[in-house]
Protein backbone atom coordinates (compact mmCIF):
# COMPACT_ATOMS: atom_id res chain seq x y z
CA UNK A 1 0.00 0.00 0.00
CA UNK A 2 1.69 3.67 -0.60
CA UNK A 3 1.65 6.09 2.13
CA UNK A 4 -0.68 8.84 1.37
CA UNK A 5 0.66 12.02 0.26
CA UNK A 6 0.93 14.52 2.53
CA UNK A 7 -1.39 17.25 1.38
CA UNK A 8 0.66 20.79 0.91
CA UNK A 9 -1.56 22.97 2.46
CA UNK A 10 -2.14 26.23 0.38
CA UNK A 11 -0.05 29.59 1.15
CA UNK A 12 -1.20 31.80 3.41
CA UNK A 13 -1.54 35.52 2.46
CA UNK A 14 1.18 36.74 4.51
CA UNK A 15 3.35 34.45 3.36
CA UNK A 16 2.61 35.25 -0.08
CA UNK A 17 2.68 39.28 0.77
CA UNK A 18 6.14 38.40 2.04
CA UNK A 19 7.26 36.58 -1.13
CA UNK A 20 6.11 39.77 -2.62
CA UNK A 21 7.62 42.29 -0.64
CA UNK A 22 10.70 41.26 1.07
CA UNK A 23 11.85 38.91 -2.23
CA UNK A 24 10.10 40.91 -5.18
CA UNK A 25 8.16 38.06 -6.19
CA UNK A 26 5.40 38.91 -8.76
CA UNK A 27 3.88 35.45 -8.79
CA UNK A 28 3.24 35.94 -5.29
CA UNK A 29 1.67 39.24 -5.90
CA UNK A 30 -0.62 37.78 -8.81
CA UNK A 31 -1.64 34.84 -6.90
CA UNK A 32 -3.01 37.08 -4.09
CA UNK A 33 -4.70 39.28 -6.77
CA UNK A 34 -6.49 36.09 -8.40
CA UNK A 35 -7.34 34.82 -4.80
CA UNK A 36 -9.09 37.91 -3.15
CA UNK A 37 -11.01 38.70 -7.29
CA UNK A 38 -13.88 37.26 -5.55
CA UNK A 39 -13.87 40.08 -2.95
CA UNK A 40 -13.36 42.58 -5.68
CA UNK A 41 -16.62 41.08 -7.80
CA UNK A 42 -18.12 40.99 -4.63
CA UNK A 43 -17.81 44.40 -3.36
CA UNK A 44 -18.22 45.62 -7.00
CA UNK A 45 -21.76 43.88 -7.33
CA UNK A 46 -23.18 46.50 -4.76
CA UNK A 47 -22.31 49.48 -6.67
CA UNK A 48 -24.47 47.47 -9.91
CA UNK A 49 -27.21 49.17 -11.62
CA UNK A 50 -25.51 53.09 -11.66
CA UNK A 51 -25.24 53.76 -15.03
CA UNK A 52 -22.14 51.89 -15.28
CA UNK A 53 -21.07 47.99 -16.37
CA UNK A 54 -20.46 45.94 -13.78
CA UNK A 55 -16.86 44.79 -15.58
CA UNK A 56 -16.31 48.25 -15.60
CA UNK A 57 -16.72 48.84 -11.44
CA UNK A 58 -14.58 45.20 -10.93
CA UNK A 59 -11.80 46.49 -12.78
CA UNK A 60 -11.72 49.51 -10.67
CA UNK A 61 -12.28 47.67 -7.70
CA UNK A 62 -9.40 45.85 -8.47
CA UNK A 63 -7.37 48.49 -9.25
CA UNK A 64 -7.78 49.26 -5.33
CA UNK A 65 -6.84 45.43 -4.75
CA UNK A 66 -3.31 46.05 -6.34
CA UNK A 67 -2.84 49.26 -4.25
CA UNK A 68 -3.79 47.46 -1.06
CA UNK A 69 -1.51 44.57 -2.06
CA UNK A 70 1.44 46.81 -2.75
CA UNK A 71 1.08 49.38 0.78
CA UNK A 72 0.07 46.35 3.00
CA UNK A 73 2.68 46.84 6.19
CA UNK A 74 3.64 43.55 7.04
CA UNK A 75 4.45 44.81 10.80
CA UNK A 76 0.20 45.45 11.03
CA UNK A 77 -1.83 42.41 12.01
CA UNK A 78 -4.48 42.88 10.07
CA UNK A 79 -5.74 40.15 7.36
CA UNK A 80 -5.30 40.83 3.71
CA UNK A 81 -9.18 41.26 3.17
CA UNK A 82 -9.58 43.34 5.80
CA UNK A 83 -7.21 46.01 4.96
CA UNK A 84 -8.18 45.53 1.36
CA UNK A 85 -12.01 46.26 1.80
CA UNK A 86 -11.83 50.12 2.07
CA UNK A 87 -9.26 50.39 -0.63
CA UNK A 88 -11.68 48.17 -3.09
CA UNK A 89 -14.50 50.26 -1.67
CA UNK A 90 -13.15 53.44 -1.36
CA UNK A 91 -11.89 53.04 -4.75
CA UNK A 92 -14.89 52.51 -6.93
CA UNK A 93 -16.73 55.05 -4.60
CA UNK A 94 -13.95 57.91 -5.67
CA UNK A 95 -14.44 56.57 -9.40
CA UNK A 96 -18.25 57.36 -8.95
CA UNK A 97 -17.83 60.24 -7.31
CA UNK A 98 -14.91 62.00 -9.90
CA UNK A 99 -16.21 60.14 -13.06
CA UNK A 100 -19.77 60.42 -13.18
CA UNK A 101 -22.15 61.11 -15.71
CA UNK A 102 -20.86 64.50 -16.75
CA UNK A 103 -24.51 65.39 -17.78
CA UNK A 104 -28.19 64.75 -16.63
CA UNK A 105 -28.68 61.22 -18.83
CA UNK A 106 -32.31 59.74 -18.05
CA UNK A 107 -31.91 56.94 -15.99
CA UNK A 108 -33.34 54.99 -19.12
CA UNK A 109 -30.58 55.41 -20.67
CA UNK A 110 -28.19 54.88 -18.29
CA UNK A 111 -29.34 51.15 -18.05
CA UNK A 112 -29.76 50.93 -21.48
CA UNK A 113 -25.78 52.18 -21.73
CA UNK A 114 -25.05 49.67 -18.96
CA UNK A 115 -26.65 46.68 -20.75
CA UNK A 116 -24.67 47.62 -24.31
CA UNK A 117 -21.28 46.58 -23.61
CA UNK A 118 -22.29 42.69 -22.38
CA UNK A 119 -24.68 42.85 -25.15
CA UNK A 120 -21.74 43.82 -28.14
CA UNK A 121 -19.45 41.40 -26.60
CA UNK A 122 -22.12 38.15 -26.95
CA UNK A 123 -23.31 39.05 -30.21
CA UNK A 124 -19.72 39.63 -31.54
CA UNK A 125 -19.04 36.03 -29.96
CA UNK A 126 -22.21 34.98 -31.34
CA UNK A 127 -21.63 36.11 -35.14
CA UNK A 128 -17.61 36.70 -35.14
CA UNK A 129 -18.25 40.09 -36.04
CA UNK A 130 -19.22 43.16 -34.99
CA UNK A 131 -23.10 43.47 -34.21
CA UNK A 132 -25.05 46.15 -36.51
CA UNK A 133 -27.26 49.15 -34.50
CA UNK A 134 -30.38 46.96 -35.32
CA UNK A 135 -28.88 43.38 -34.22
CA UNK A 136 -28.26 45.16 -30.70
CA UNK A 137 -30.99 46.79 -30.96
CA UNK A 138 -33.34 43.55 -31.35
CA UNK A 139 -31.11 41.89 -28.54
CA UNK A 140 -31.87 44.43 -26.26
CA UNK A 141 -35.81 44.40 -27.16
CA UNK A 142 -35.56 48.14 -27.81
CA UNK A 143 -35.29 50.36 -30.77
CA UNK A 144 -31.90 51.19 -32.87
CA UNK A 145 -32.89 55.61 -32.12
CA UNK A 146 -32.95 54.47 -28.28
CA UNK A 147 -29.52 52.55 -28.73
CA UNK A 148 -28.22 55.16 -30.62
CA UNK A 149 -29.24 57.39 -28.02
CA UNK A 150 -27.82 55.03 -25.07
CA UNK A 151 -24.38 55.55 -26.79
CA UNK A 152 -24.27 58.87 -26.97
CA UNK A 153 -25.61 59.12 -23.40
CA UNK A 154 -21.81 56.74 -22.58
CA UNK A 155 -20.10 59.34 -24.15
CA UNK A 156 -21.45 61.49 -21.74
CA UNK A 157 -20.05 59.11 -18.87
CA UNK A 158 -16.11 59.99 -18.36
CA UNK A 159 -14.14 56.82 -17.13
CA UNK A 160 -11.06 56.10 -16.47
CA UNK A 161 -9.56 59.69 -16.04
CA UNK A 162 -6.42 60.03 -18.20
CA UNK A 163 -5.02 62.51 -15.80
CA UNK A 164 -4.90 59.89 -13.30
CA UNK A 165 -1.67 57.48 -12.42
CA UNK A 166 -0.56 54.71 -14.70
CA UNK A 167 -2.37 52.71 -12.21
CA UNK A 168 -5.55 53.82 -13.47
CA UNK A 169 -6.73 56.41 -11.10
CA UNK A 170 -6.82 57.49 -7.53
CA UNK A 171 -6.01 60.27 -4.92
CA UNK A 172 -2.89 59.24 -4.07
CA UNK A 173 -1.03 58.95 -7.60
CA UNK A 174 1.40 61.00 -7.89
CA UNK A 175 2.05 60.64 -11.70
CA UNK A 176 0.30 63.78 -13.80
CA UNK A 177 0.51 63.37 -17.62
CA UNK A 178 -0.30 66.92 -17.99
CA UNK A 179 3.13 67.63 -15.89
CA UNK A 180 5.50 66.08 -17.62
CA UNK A 181 4.26 67.95 -21.15
CA UNK A 182 7.23 70.68 -22.01
CA UNK A 183 5.63 74.25 -21.73
CA UNK A 184 8.30 76.11 -23.71
CA UNK A 185 7.36 75.12 -27.34
CA UNK A 186 7.77 77.43 -29.89
CA UNK A 187 6.08 78.23 -33.20
CA UNK A 188 7.96 75.52 -35.10
CA UNK A 189 7.64 72.97 -32.63
CA UNK A 190 4.35 73.18 -32.54
CA UNK A 191 4.01 73.11 -35.83
CA UNK A 192 5.70 70.22 -35.98
CA UNK A 193 3.17 68.45 -33.45
CA UNK A 194 0.51 69.57 -35.26
CA UNK A 195 1.35 66.26 -37.43
CA UNK A 196 2.74 64.35 -34.60
CA UNK A 197 0.80 63.02 -31.40
CA UNK A 198 3.90 61.78 -30.18
CA UNK A 199 4.93 64.29 -27.54
CA UNK A 200 1.22 64.08 -25.96
CA UNK A 201 2.16 59.91 -26.49
CA UNK A 202 4.94 59.65 -24.04
CA UNK A 203 3.28 61.08 -21.37
CA UNK A 204 -0.05 58.79 -21.27
CA UNK A 205 -0.23 56.79 -18.88
CA UNK A 206 0.98 53.23 -19.77
CA UNK A 207 -2.46 51.49 -20.45
CA UNK A 208 -3.26 53.83 -22.67
CA UNK A 209 -0.24 53.79 -24.53
CA UNK A 210 -0.55 50.07 -24.99
CA UNK A 211 -4.17 50.65 -26.56
CA UNK A 212 -3.46 53.16 -28.76
CA UNK A 213 -0.47 51.46 -30.44
CA UNK A 214 -2.40 48.03 -30.49
CA UNK A 215 -5.15 49.94 -32.75
CA UNK A 216 -2.86 52.24 -34.63
CA UNK A 217 0.59 50.29 -35.13
CA UNK A 218 -0.33 46.69 -34.82
CA UNK A 219 -4.14 47.12 -36.42
CA UNK A 220 -5.81 45.30 -33.92
CA UNK A 221 -9.52 46.01 -33.44
CA UNK A 222 -11.29 46.87 -30.63
CA UNK A 223 -12.87 43.69 -29.97
CA UNK A 224 -8.88 41.77 -29.77
CA UNK A 225 -7.65 44.68 -27.57
CA UNK A 226 -10.52 44.30 -25.16
CA UNK A 227 -9.86 40.21 -24.92
CA UNK A 228 -6.25 41.21 -24.52
CA UNK A 229 -6.45 43.32 -21.89
CA UNK A 230 -9.79 42.02 -20.30
CA UNK A 231 -11.77 45.21 -20.54
CA UNK A 232 -15.06 45.38 -22.69
CA UNK A 233 -14.83 47.00 -26.17
CA UNK A 234 -16.69 49.51 -25.43
CA UNK A 235 -14.51 50.64 -22.98
CA UNK A 236 -11.55 50.14 -25.26
CA UNK A 237 -13.56 52.84 -27.60
CA UNK A 238 -13.70 55.42 -24.94
CA UNK A 239 -10.23 55.07 -23.81
CA UNK A 240 -8.88 55.57 -27.38
CA UNK A 241 -11.15 58.49 -27.81
CA UNK A 242 -10.39 60.29 -24.74
CA UNK A 243 -6.65 59.32 -24.99
CA UNK A 244 -6.55 60.90 -28.88
CA UNK A 245 -8.26 64.31 -27.39
CA UNK A 246 -6.51 64.49 -24.56
CA UNK A 247 -3.25 64.42 -26.31
CA UNK A 248 -4.87 66.71 -29.09
CA UNK A 249 -5.43 69.46 -26.25
CA UNK A 250 -1.77 69.04 -25.16
CA UNK A 251 -0.52 70.54 -28.49
CA UNK A 252 -2.75 73.43 -28.56
CA UNK B 1 -28.02 57.32 -60.64
CA UNK B 2 -26.99 60.55 -57.73
CA UNK B 3 -26.22 58.37 -54.34
CA UNK B 4 -28.82 59.10 -51.17
CA UNK B 5 -26.86 62.01 -49.60
CA UNK B 6 -27.38 63.73 -45.95
CA UNK B 7 -25.67 66.91 -45.19
CA UNK B 8 -25.69 68.86 -42.09
CA UNK B 9 -23.60 72.52 -41.28
CA UNK B 10 -22.39 71.90 -37.58
CA UNK B 11 -20.20 73.74 -35.42
CA UNK B 12 -17.07 72.83 -34.39
CA UNK B 13 -17.22 73.35 -30.85
CA UNK B 14 -16.79 70.14 -29.30
CA UNK B 15 -19.79 70.32 -27.67
CA UNK B 16 -21.93 69.59 -30.61
CA UNK B 17 -20.44 66.86 -31.83
CA UNK B 18 -23.34 64.51 -30.50
CA UNK B 19 -25.14 65.59 -33.10
CA UNK B 20 -23.21 64.22 -36.04
CA UNK B 21 -22.65 61.46 -34.10
CA UNK B 22 -26.14 60.31 -33.77
CA UNK B 23 -26.99 61.33 -37.45
CA UNK B 24 -23.89 59.11 -38.47
CA UNK B 25 -25.52 56.38 -36.48
CA UNK B 26 -28.44 56.57 -38.26
CA UNK B 27 -26.96 56.28 -41.51
CA UNK B 28 -24.89 53.30 -39.82
CA UNK B 29 -28.27 51.76 -39.47
CA UNK B 30 -29.34 52.30 -42.37
CA UNK B 31 -26.10 50.49 -44.13
CA UNK B 32 -25.79 47.87 -41.92
CA UNK B 33 -22.04 48.81 -40.31
CA UNK B 34 -21.29 46.83 -37.79
CA UNK B 35 -20.92 48.90 -34.34
CA UNK B 36 -17.05 48.81 -34.79
CA UNK B 37 -17.21 50.14 -38.28
CA UNK B 38 -19.69 53.18 -36.87
CA UNK B 39 -17.35 53.69 -34.35
CA UNK B 40 -14.29 54.07 -36.68
CA UNK B 41 -15.96 56.67 -38.64
CA UNK B 42 -17.35 58.67 -35.81
CA UNK B 43 -13.72 58.86 -34.75
CA UNK B 44 -12.17 60.11 -37.79
CA UNK B 45 -14.43 62.88 -38.26
CA UNK B 46 -13.79 63.56 -34.76
CA UNK B 47 -10.41 63.54 -34.50
CA UNK B 48 -10.68 66.00 -38.39
CA UNK B 49 -12.77 68.30 -36.49
CA UNK B 50 -10.32 68.66 -34.19
CA UNK B 51 -7.91 70.16 -36.56
CA UNK B 52 -10.07 72.37 -38.19
CA UNK B 53 -8.33 74.67 -36.34
CA UNK B 54 -10.00 78.06 -35.46
CA UNK B 55 -13.19 78.02 -37.71
CA UNK B 56 -16.61 78.07 -36.36
CA UNK B 57 -18.84 75.84 -38.41
CA UNK B 58 -18.10 72.99 -41.23
CA UNK B 59 -19.83 71.05 -43.23
CA UNK B 60 -20.42 66.87 -43.28
CA UNK B 61 -21.80 65.05 -45.91
CA UNK B 62 -22.76 61.29 -45.83
CA UNK B 63 -22.97 59.74 -49.29
CA UNK B 64 -24.65 56.05 -49.51
CA UNK B 65 -22.50 54.54 -52.27
CA UNK B 66 -23.14 50.41 -53.51
CA UNK B 67 -19.78 49.70 -51.64
CA UNK B 68 -20.12 51.46 -48.94
CA UNK B 69 -20.46 55.01 -47.23
CA UNK B 70 -18.46 58.66 -48.19
CA UNK B 71 -18.06 61.36 -45.86
CA UNK B 72 -17.30 64.64 -47.49
CA UNK B 73 -16.05 67.11 -44.37
CA UNK B 74 -14.95 71.06 -45.68
CA UNK B 75 -14.02 73.36 -46.58
CA UNK B 76 -11.77 73.51 -44.30
CA UNK B 77 -9.28 76.62 -43.98
CA UNK B 78 -6.21 74.34 -41.88
CA UNK B 79 -3.90 73.56 -44.53
CA UNK B 80 -1.68 71.85 -41.95
CA UNK B 81 -4.58 68.99 -42.18
CA UNK B 82 -3.54 68.62 -45.91
CA UNK B 83 0.13 68.69 -45.16
CA UNK B 84 -0.46 65.84 -42.45
CA UNK B 85 -2.68 63.64 -45.02
CA UNK B 86 -0.53 63.97 -48.09
CA UNK B 87 2.93 64.10 -46.46
CA UNK B 88 5.04 61.39 -46.06
CA UNK B 89 4.61 58.06 -44.42
CA UNK B 90 4.64 58.17 -40.31
CA UNK B 91 7.47 56.47 -38.63
CA UNK B 92 7.27 53.51 -36.97
CA UNK B 93 5.62 54.25 -33.36
CA UNK B 94 4.97 57.50 -34.83
CA UNK B 95 1.15 58.76 -34.41
CA UNK B 96 -0.46 60.95 -36.60
CA UNK B 97 -3.45 62.04 -38.03
CA UNK B 98 -2.63 60.52 -41.18
CA UNK B 99 -2.07 57.02 -39.04
CA UNK B 100 -5.43 57.12 -37.53
CA UNK B 101 -7.16 57.90 -40.35
CA UNK B 102 -5.15 55.22 -41.98
CA UNK B 103 -6.29 52.55 -39.56
CA UNK B 104 -10.07 53.49 -39.03
CA UNK B 105 -11.09 53.82 -42.62
CA UNK B 106 -10.81 51.87 -46.13
CA UNK B 107 -9.16 55.21 -47.76
CA UNK B 108 -9.54 58.93 -47.60
CA UNK B 109 -8.21 61.79 -50.20
CA UNK B 110 -7.96 65.58 -50.07
CA UNK B 111 -9.76 67.90 -52.74
CA UNK B 112 -8.61 71.40 -53.07
CA UNK B 113 -11.71 73.48 -53.47
CA UNK B 114 -12.55 77.01 -53.59
CA UNK B 115 -9.84 79.71 -52.74
CA UNK B 116 -8.14 76.93 -52.13
CA UNK B 117 -9.72 75.50 -49.29
CA UNK B 118 -9.85 71.84 -49.02
CA UNK B 119 -12.36 68.79 -48.55
CA UNK B 120 -11.28 65.69 -46.71
CA UNK B 121 -13.18 62.29 -47.99
CA UNK B 122 -13.21 59.01 -46.32
CA UNK B 123 -14.57 56.24 -47.58
CA UNK B 124 -15.17 52.85 -45.45
CA UNK B 125 -17.21 49.98 -47.37
CA UNK B 126 -19.70 47.98 -45.99
CA UNK B 127 -18.47 44.58 -45.59
CA UNK B 128 -20.96 41.42 -46.70
CA UNK B 129 -22.59 39.56 -44.04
Amino acid sequence: MTPAQPTRSPESDRDLLKRYHIGGDTGAREQLVQRHLPLVRSLARRYAGRGEALEDIEQVGAIGLLKAIDRYDLEREVSLTTYATPNVVGEIKRHFRDKGWAIRVPRGLQELNAKMSGTIERLTIKFERSPTIAEIAAELDTTPEQVLEAMEAGSAYSTVSLSSGPGGGGDDDDFDPMESIGSEDDEYERTEQRASLEPALEALPEREREILRMRFEDGLTQTQIAEKIGISQMHVSRLIRKSLSRMRDQLT
Amino acid sequence: MRPDRIALETPIERGWEPVFRLVLGGVADRLDLGFEDLDDIQLAVERLLAEAGTQESVNLAFEILPEGLRTRIGPLREHAIAEALQGPEPRPGELTLRRILETVVDSFGVEIVDDGQIMVILNKRVRKR
